[in-house]
């Protein structure tokens, strides 16, 4: 774990809501950052906004890293209002990460909203390492999405409008998929309501499937016991007295989750 | 360079920085990140007898300049302590360890205690959490009681010779009753404050955003509160005050001295900077040199008293 003072390269919307900043880290950029990782986000020095803001890493080129976020509240704006050459404290890298897609024939990556940020560095792994992958991504509306709807290149938006590409949602196109093509592993990012369809899809299929899921977290790095998500456990009820079996922590355990391992609210 | 050693009951600490309960797990994992060395002390998070799984997501949510959080005291529990964690706490493990407990009943807490008590340890001592606003039983009964945290710390105190600090809660209507049978029941010192009880309001949900809709606010939202309590009770004691509530910086950690801590301690701002208790010893130091003051004792709850002439 590592903590550093990065100077902002760029920080550009890039669709309605929708943000990305880059900087340039010299330490946390030397690491050996995974698809699914994260990193948290000191808004400023003040203490008005107490806790750092966790962000899957987007993309990693060289020394400059990515995130994208979406302006929920104040420090999400305050985030948007940073300029190149600002400087940016930074801590991680953090979490696990999403693993087996570079042992399945075609994975299929899914995202929506911000929960595209991590599916994005997955894709770019992928195509790193010369894996025909299949993007989705969600949206509720067209200029929500910044990517062009590009089937020919296994590229499928969603809008819940049917503004741009497959009308519905996420589901909808990757059922629209061939079987051959859905037997591959499912690897999503994005709002509780989409992880939880997918979840139950994955499930009922029988299709593998890792989630990465969001918190709300104090820390980041396993101490404050604050983000925890409940574990699937086969057992009706579990003993009060006993540690970890009932909760997972997804800053350590996580974000990264097997579909069958979490449980949704 | 000033003498920065502090003692408290028959403890003696190289400093007066102190890692706050719940805050820095059990000193160990942040071993790596940190260098712990610096640090006056470490208190782990609270041990009860039994392993706890914690309260229902959410847990946390920020809040203007603090957070509220209502973990409801997850931990591995006595046993698990005593046989994993406790070894690890060997002679290459600098900073000093204090232990705190917390329970539901008097015979919880003394039974944890006696637990710890009973294996060879470098332990110094214990601070006793008679203060968790995020439990349904117990906790914080005793912290609001007088009579009873008497009790608890007279029983806690047979059971033990080391080092037995009380944490007092600041949701009570005289903080210095609870502090004074704390001491008269042979307390070694008291620390203040534990957090307050606190809400936030998701108005489109319409639902609080801590699952146990009330939750325990920490953070330099708490700071001016924490002050005075400390204040209060170095008044009204001659036991010493560990000073906590909203300290992130060695400025915040010098009102407290002012107001008459003799140690303090980080808690939420390790969340943003485990690296913050250190930074607080450093820049303590600094200050009193700045300042020439050549004895740590001479700043200990010296606020100057304001003119007293003014009436109303």
């Amino acid at each position: 774990m590592i903590i550093e003072d990065c100077e902002i390269v760029a920080n550009t919307q890039l669709a309605a809501g929708l943000w990305e900043m880059s900087f340039r880290s010299s330490n946390i950029s030397s690491q050996d950052l995974l698809p699914g990782q994260f990193i948290s986000i000191q808004i400023n020095e003040n203490w008005e906004r107490p806790l750092r803001r966790p962000m899957s890493i987007a993309g990693a080129r060289q020394d400059v890293l990515s995130i994208i976020y979406k302006i929920f509240g104040s420090g999400t704006h305050e985030l948007s209002k940073k300029i190149k050459g600002d400087s940016i404290n930074i801590l991680g890298p953090l979490g696990n990460n999403f693993t087996g897609w570079d042992s399945v024939k075609t994975p299929i990556l899914i995202g929506g909203g911000v929960g595209l940020a991590p599916i994005l560095f997955l894709h770019e792994h992928c195509q790193r390492m010369g894996i025909q992958s299949i993007l989705i991504v969600g949206a509720k509306t067209g200029q929500e999405h910044f990517l062009s709807h590009d089937p020919s290149n296994r590229l499928y938006l969603t809008t819940d409008d049917g503004s741009i590409g497959v009308n519905g949602t996420v589901l909808d196109a990757l059922q629209m998929l061939s079987i051959s093509e859905k037997n591959g592993k499912l690897f999503a990012c994005g709002p509780e309501m989409m992880l939880s369809t997918l979840q139950r899809f994955a499930i009922s299929q029988n299709i593998q499937a890792q989630l990465a899921v969001e918190s709300y977290m104090a820390c980041g790095f396993g101490i404050c016991q604050g983000c925890v998500i409940r574990r699937n456990s086969n057992r009706k009820s579990i003993d009060e007295h006993t540690y970890h079996q009932k909760y997972s922590l997804v800053c350590e355990d996580g974000p990264v989750y097997e579909a069958n391992e979490v449980l949704f609210d | 360079m000033t003498d920065i050693n502090i003692s408290i009951g028959n403890a003696t600490f190289k400093n007066q920085v102190f890692m706050a309960s719940g805050t820095f797990g059990y000193g160990i994992e942040l071993a790596d990140t940190v260098n712990i060395g610096l640090l006056g002390a470490i208190i782990t998070k609270s041990i009860t007898l039994l392993p706890r799984e914690g309260n229902p997501p959410p847990r946390i949510v920020e809040t203007l300049s603090g957070m509220i959080n209502s973990i409801g005291l997850a931990n591995v529990g006595s046993e698990t302590f005593v046989k994993e964690i406790l070894p690890q706490y060997d002679k290459s493990f600098l900073p000093k360890v204090i232990v705190n407990i917390a329970g539901s009943t008097e015979t919880e807490y003394c039974e944890t205690l006696k637990l710890i008590e009973s294996v060879s340890s470098n332990i110094i001592g214990y601070e006793i959490n008679i203060s968790c606003p995020n439990v349904s039983k117990g906790g914080m009964e005793f912290g609001i009681d007088a009579d009873l945290t008497a009790r608890l710390t007279e029983k806690l105190r047979k059971a033990t010779d080391r080092l037995l600090i009380m944490k007092l809660s600041p949701n009570v209507t005289d903080i210095t009753a609870i502090g004074k049978s704390a001491q008269e029941a042979g307390a070694d010192a008291v620390s203040a404050i534990n957090t307050v009880i606190g809400m936030s309001v998701d108005i489109n949900s319409r639902t609080s955003n801590i699952s146990t809709t009330y939750g325990g606010l920490s953070g330099p939202a708490i700071k001016p509160i924490g002050l005075a309590m400390v204040h209060k009770l170095f008044t009204a004691l001659s036991i010493p005050v560990i000073g906590i509530g909203g300290i992130v910086n060695a400025s915040d950690a010098v009102e407290y001295i002012l107001a008459g801590a003799t140690a303090i301690q980080v808690g939420t701002a390790s969340f943003r900077d485990p690296n913050s208790g250190p930074e607080i010893v450093v820049g303590i130091e600094s200050f009193l040199d700045t300042n020439k003051i050549s004895n740590f004792n001479d700043l200990i709850g010296r606020l100057k008293t304001r003119n007293k002439s003014v009436t109303g």
